[in-house]
């Protein structure tokens, strides 16, 4: 285990979420970054290493990231490494980066651009290519069998998944339960507003972070579990994966004032809420959650930054970021944030 | 059952088409090249910053994180340098439309900082192709312009050139593409 | 998807399947189920190659299980997307096999009223196969 460096999140900052993006992704990016490194007082010449993540599946052409690379200004060349999957993860790798000593700052950028694919057919790409992904079953389709699994159970109601939609989405819980199933037992309001977006996130060591930022968030603990990927073989109304993760990253050791989750349906915040041991003192996604606004890419990232700006600018103490992948919250990645 | 298949045959392959629909989106400042091109001007952005050329412009700066706009744009000439090349012998896969060999060039273009690739030389034996060799470029008739949209990806040229063949200047100094070969 | 110019990515796709998926899909062209049993015993359907509880290897050989089960969950979809298993209103379904001791996620062709967890359904054919998962075309009450 590697002893623990203190490492904060010093700035942060997405683009703001659209559909329909008509400029390119690395123009897209280009006010996050240049934002967070301003809220994080440096240039792109102080960062020691850069991570990015993007998914090549949105745009349907391989190696689509490299463009976006541009965004960093990479003359001369710099250190950088990318993850195919969501920007919290990158977030992940450069935290483990850091922990070399030999730098004392990173960023990290995601983008994803959902609108100019079929998301719900490409979600499907996501599985396993012999038993799964031959019948196209898609990702609203795997989460309503994992809300069909919480009904029947008796662990939730289609009124608690309308009523956090409403409390995300403004609106109402009863007029909401009229509307007609998308894949029952999810409605529309229960299934994510897909988004184009992008996130970035400056990471920095010590004493460093101090200097840059007046009150760092400081990553107390992080870390991420996967459960087995087929859904024959799992108990869908639990999420051992997030439990762990919640554990391992010290969720149980203090209150949490604010969790950011990325639950991209309203029944998933219910597992998660459970998995992580969240009480009703805590406040659950404010900035919307990945149900108001999911570019997928860029969704768990943007968790981990809300999370981090409570503390920041919000006067927080300790909150925590979450993100997930794969079918039915399959992976899951906990970031618990800290405020001196 | 398939007559293609033995019944006391162990099943060891599957095939799956995996097929997936994209949208084509072309950004503004590729749509505002694709429009120029087909007006027979070929532009670029120059950064504010470090002074840089690139063709087709990107909307930004990518050495100085600068971002541009129209009112950073400059034409460049539609005569280049050959920066590198290769000749291209088509493997026949299904949906190849090339059959015989061909060259494909990383062009520098005159007022230009940044070359483009992709680009085909024509009018002159392959192996007499070479790196400094000066073309101009060889445009598709007012006509067959075509609204490209799509093909506009950012990088390239649009289709309103057709290709590019020597122009008879004598070849250009090393110094001068030397470091543009990519 | 919006409207607009677009284009199809498209690739034919082969792959090697191993002795666990390429038994089970041998065994689905000829008719029959196959599971893998873990080394704590239990029937995994669809056979997978390591108990997904311990990470150890599932024992050697297949067990034969019935091409009948129950329904352990559901979701209906009432507008099928182009590229689902049926055209028509189905419901995916997480299907115990008797035999079995996982589900196989699949799709279930019948109305809406009939479909509930514990119903018993069975598997329909595909009639031409050839060793993937869609020999199973879906599954139909019993």
């Amino acid at each position: 285990m590697l002893p623990m460096t203190d490492i904060a999140i010093v700035g942060y900052a997405q683009s703001p979420p659209t559909f329909g993006v008509q400029e390119t992704e690395t123009q897209m990016l280009f006010p996050a970054v240049n934002e967070a490194l301003a809220r994080a007082n440096l240039t792109r010449a102080d960062i020691g290493f850069m991570c990015s993540a993007s998914c090549d599946y949105l745009s349907g052409a391989p190696f689509a990231f490299v463009q976006t690379l541009e965004v960093t200004g990479a003359w001369p060349p710099i250190s950088e490494s990318h993850v195919e999957m969501d920007g919290a993860w990158a977030l992940y790798e450069a935290w483990v980066r850091l922990h070399h000593g030999d730098i004392d700052t990173a960023m990290v950028f995601a983008s994803g651009i959902t609108s100019r694919c079929d998301w719900r057919e490409v979600s499907a790409l996501q599985l396993d290519p012999y038993y799964l992904m031959p019948l196209w079953v898609d990702d609203i389709s795997l989460a309503a069998l994992q809300a069909n699994a919480l009904i029947e159970s008796r662990k939730a109601t289609e009124r608690n998944f309308a009523e956090i939609a409403a409390r995300i989405r403004g609106g109402d819980a009863d007029e909401f339960l009229k509307e007609p199933y998308v894949v029952e037992p999810l409605r529309a309001h229960d299934t994510p507003t897909m988004s184009d977006g992008g996130a970035a996130i400056v990471l920095a060591v010590g004493d460093r972070a101090r200097e840059l930022c007046e009150r760092p968030a400081w990553i107390a603990g992080i870390d991420h579990r996967s459960e087995a990927h087929y859904p024959g073989v799992r108990d869908l109304t639990i999420s051992d994966a997030a439990r762990i993760a919640g554990q391992q990253s010290g969720v149980g050791k203090g209150p949490i004032e604010v969790a950011e989750l990325a639950a991209q349906f309203s029944h998933e915040e219910l597992v998660l809420r459970e998995a992580l041991g969240l009480t009703d003192g805590t406040v659950v996604s404010p900035s919307g959650g990945a149900l108001a606004a999911n570019p997928v890419i860029a969704t768990g990232l943007v968790r981990i930054g809300e999370a981090a700006n409570q503390i920041i600018d919000g006067g927080r103490k300790r909150t925590l970021g979450h993100a997930s992948a794969g079918p039915c919250l399959q992976q899951n990645l906990v970031c618990v944030l800290e405020g001196e | 059952m398939s007559e293609e298949t033995k019944t006391d045959e162990h099943v060891a392959f599957m095939s799956q088409m995996v097929n997936l629909d994209y949208k084509i989106v072309t950004s503004p400042v590729h749509r505002h090249f694709d429009e120029q091109m087909r007006e027979g001007r070929i532009v670029g952005h120059k950064c504010p910053s470090c002074g840089l050329v690139y063709v087709p412009p990107k909307g930004f700066c990518p050495r100085c994180s600068v971002i541009t706009n129209e009112d950073h744009e400059v034409e460049v000439k539609d005569t280049a340098t050959v920066t590198s090349f290769t000749v291209v012998t088509p493997i026949q896969y299904q949906g190849q439309k090339e059959r015989d060999e061909y060259v494909l060039a990383n062009l520098l273009l005159d007022g230009a900082d940044s070359s483009i690739g992709q680009q085909r030389i024509e009018g002159i034996p392959h192996d007499e192709v070479r790196m400094g060799m000066r073309v101009k470029a060889i445009w598709a008739t007012p006509d067959e312009r075509t609204e490209e949209g799509g093909g506009m990806r950012g990088w390239g040229l649009t289709s309103a050139v057709k290709h590019w063949e020597p122009s008879g200047e004598p070849d250009a100094p090393r110094e001068q593409y030397q470091e543009h070969v990519l | 998807m919006a409207a607009g110019p677009s284009w199809t990515l498209e690739f034919p796709y082969r792959r090697s399947l191993g002795p666990v998926v390429g038994e089970f899909f041998t065994g689905l062209r000829d008719g029959k189920v196959l599971g893998s049993r873990t080394k704590g015993g239990k029937v995994l359907v669809p056979p997978l190659e390591y108990d997904p509880e311990t990470g150890e290897a599932v024992q050697d050989g297949f067990v034969e299980v019935a091409e009948t089960g129950v329904v352990h969950n559901w979701a209906w979809v009432n507008e099928p997307l182009r590229k689902h298993p049926l055209d028509r209103p189905f419901a995916w379904a997480l299907v115990r096999l008797d035999g079995a001791d996982s589900s196989l996620l699949h799709a279930v062709d019948a109305p809406r009223d009939k479909v509930e967890t514990g119903m018993r359904v069975k598997i329909r054919w595909r009639e031409e196969r050839k060793g993937h998962i869609t020999d199973i075309e879906c599954f139909e009450a019993v």
